[in-house]
């Protein structure tokens, strides 16, 4: 639909001139990046190197107020058509297409409104990978470090200006209010996009071939591989809680002595709360089922009911597992199960 | 460290009748990384290693439910064969103290370590290394191996925070001891001390701060090697003592509790900081707590394994002037 430059000193400018939407940037404090709704655009910082904080909380928060009440009743109720228009800046590709995965979840039989509404509401501006991490695999996935998939624009860091894809309607919509900032991109942008491109694609080291892997999974439920695997986990949430195509959540009622109030939260299938009955039995009862269960998810029920696999290749459960439960080192072992 | 003692002494704890399975390092899957290996077999045994990269606490895997299948001749042994640094031996003495694993079903081989690498603090120094990469330690250095590039950096540079301020890098229960002897550093709680200094309001603050980042995956807590209950009081449904919404106020009770129940027992392995993927600094409370331990009642935890840590004892003469 378009490209377009924007001269780097003019991002603030561009940023600002967003002031009728919630706007979702990267922010950097400390060691680590956060994600978080921008009051000042000078905040912003795209120099993206810690991966744990993930954009899927713009739409999908840890943590969400269904109501709240008190003896007398409910005192205020999260009302999904309330929700404001935002914009969700400076995320990875990889982020961008698991917003596909997730869509069709939140979509199904009975449609999830906290979810849908934000998710519409939702203008996606991406920003190229040209620096993809040890673990990415995106390639793998369908997706590659300068995918267009479920963006609205994409912004490619080139020497002091922004290269800018426009995707879709949505995305041309807010550049046209800020058009005198932006000016055309000239062939020479474009084939220096094309060669940043390339030589993303090429830093891209670890790969998975899944062909087979459903098939596989749907004969290996009982093996013993999957005690032997999940031995090194520890059975924390990091890999659930950094994946951006984890979905699976709780309600919960949390009252205190006078008021209290409805919540939804991410879960992980990592806890053993996840499944716990109220009989008290588990029928996940260890590390190895909730792994399995974890694997099977992803690269088995999602792709029966969805059609893909439920992964993007973000690498962040292989970076991020203390104890060193790499994925890609379990699909490879599944595949080569006799 | 020779690896070829190490490889043998491991050769001879697995043969052992007793002895089920031993637990130690092997390369990780890419780049820095170190994986805990689980051997069974002679055969197995080559895949073991020690190097600054070991940084994992193993002793938790004696307390995880155990999952790993193991041959019908070793189903009936009953010990399991671990590597256990300083701080790990720290670990092994609290835990048989508190009586959460018995002394006898243990076959322990200590190490004596120099410390270990931090691995947010190499990944940072050299991004986006996939290839295996080699350390070893030479003289205050540490020669850096990756692929045919070989890099030298001072050791301080990428040495773990706990190990520099580490007193016990030796073992203080083991039953075969592999290799010579650390000169152990002197106890040195200087950040803790200026800390104390600051304002309440900036400490609660920079706290705050810091728990409103946690994202409550609990890698902290599964990562400890004395955090063991079979019940987490975190996990607790009835009554629900931390609720499950990640607001400041549900994360600062969820820490605290985390804190408190290691004081007089944390043995500042710096495992549950290296595990949070939020870098939050919680050796700074653990040291806290630990300084205070052993200001209050002259203990340290875990330097054998009959002392009773003394949030598990009572005293009459025990101090009372905080209670309101």
């Amino acid at each position: 639909m378009g490209t377009l430059i924007l001269q780097k000193d003019k991002l603030k400018d561009f940023l600002s001139s967003l002031d009728e939407y919630t706007l979702w940037a990267p922010v950097q404090k400390d060691t680590i990046t956060l994600f978080e709704v921008i009051k000042d655009p000078k905040n912003v910082s795209l120099d993206l190197k810690h991966q744990a904080k993930i954009p899927k909380e713009a739409v999908f928060p840890q943590t969400e107020l269904l109501f709240s009440f008190d003896k007398d009743g409910i005192i205020k109720k999260t009302d999904s058509r309330e929700m404001k228009e935002s914009i969700v800046f400076g995320i990875r590709p990889c982020d961008a297409r698991s917003f596909l995965i997730l869509d069709p979840v939140f979509e199904g039989a009975i449609p999830d409104p906290y979810y849908l509404s934000r998710r519409n509401k939702a203008i996606l501006v991406g920003l190229t990978c040209t620096e993809p991490f040890s673990n990415c695999f995106c390639t793998s996935l369908g997706g590659n470090p300068f995918s267009q998939k479920g963006l609205d624009l994409i912004f490619t860091e080139l020497n002091g200006k922004f290269y800018v894809e426009v995707v879709t309607e949505k995305g041309k919509k807010i550049i046209d209010k800020t058009s005198s900032l932006f000016t055309a991109a000239s062939t020479e942008d474009t084939k220096q996009r094309e060669e940043l491109a390339q030589a993303s694609e090429s830093k891209i080291k670890r790969q998975i071939n899944l062909n087979g892997i459903p098939e596989k999974l749907a004969m290996i439920f009982e093996h013993p591989f999957w005690k032997q695997i999940a031995t090194k986990c520890i059975g924390c949430g990091i890999c659930t809680y950094t994946c951006p195509t984890c979905y699976c959540f709780d309600i919960q009622d949390e009252p205190t002595l006078r008021k209290g109030r409805r919540v939804r939260i991410w879960d992980s299938c990592m806890f053993g709360e996840y499944t716990l009955h109220a009989s008290g039995h588990n029928p996940r009862p260890t590390r190895a089922e909730r792994l399995k269960n974890r694997i099977y998810h992803k690269f088995k029920f999602n792709v029966d009911n969805f059609g893909v696999p439920g992964c993007v290749g973000c690498g962040r459960c292989i970076s991020l597992c203390p104890f060193n439960v790499d994925l890609i080192e379990s699909l490879s072992a599944i595949k080569s199960i006799e | 460290m020779n690896i070829q003692k190490l490889r043998d002494e491991a050769i001879r704890a697995i043969g052992r009748k007793d002895v089920k399975y031993l637990i130690g390092y092997q390369r990780g899957s890419y780049g820095f990384r170190v994986s805990p290996a689980f051997i069974q077999t002679k055969e197995d045994v080559d895949r073991l290693i020690f190097s600054p990269l070991c940084h994992l606490s193993l002793t938790k895997y004696l307390t995880l439910e155990e999952i790993i299948p193991v041959s019908e001749e070793k189903q009936k042994a009953s010990k399991i064969a671990i590597f256990a640094r300083g701080c790990d031996s720290r670990a092994l003495n609290q835990v048989i103290a508190e009586k959460g694993i018995p002394r006898d079903k243990l076959f322990i081989i200590g190490i004596p370590c120099e410390g270990v690498i931090d691995r947010k603090k190499i990944e940072a120094r050299f991004p986006h290394v996939t290839d295996p990469a080699d350390v070893i330690e030479e003289n205050g250095k540490y020669i850096i191996t990756i692929g045919d590039q070989s890099h030298e950096i001072q050791k301080e540079e990428l040495l773990a925070d706990t190990c520099k301020v580490c007193q016990y890098p030796n073992p203080f229960i083991y039953d075969k001891l592999v290799g010579d002897k650390v000169a152990p550093r002197p106890a040195n709680y200087d950040d803790i001390k200026s800390w104390e200094e600051k304002p309440l309001e900036e400490k609660l603050d920079f706290w705050l701060d810091q728990f409103d980042r946690c994202i409550r995956c609990y890698a902290c807590k599964n990562a400890c090697p004395l955090c063991y209950s079979l019940v987490c009081i975190l996990d607790r449904l009835n009554p629900q003592w931390v609720k499950r919404s990640n607001d400041t106020s549900e994360n600062l009770m969820f820490h605290i509790s985390r804190a408190f129940h290691l004081a007089g027992r944390c043995i500042s392995c710096g495992e549950c900081e290296r595990a949070c993927p939020m870098d939050i600094p919680l050796m700074k409370l653990n040291r806290k707590l630990e300084k205070d331990v052993k200001d209050l009642f002259s203990y340290e935890s875990g330097k054998d394994s009959e002392s009773k840590s003394p949030m598990t004892t009572f005293h009459v003469e025990d101090r009372e002037d905080f209670i309101l």
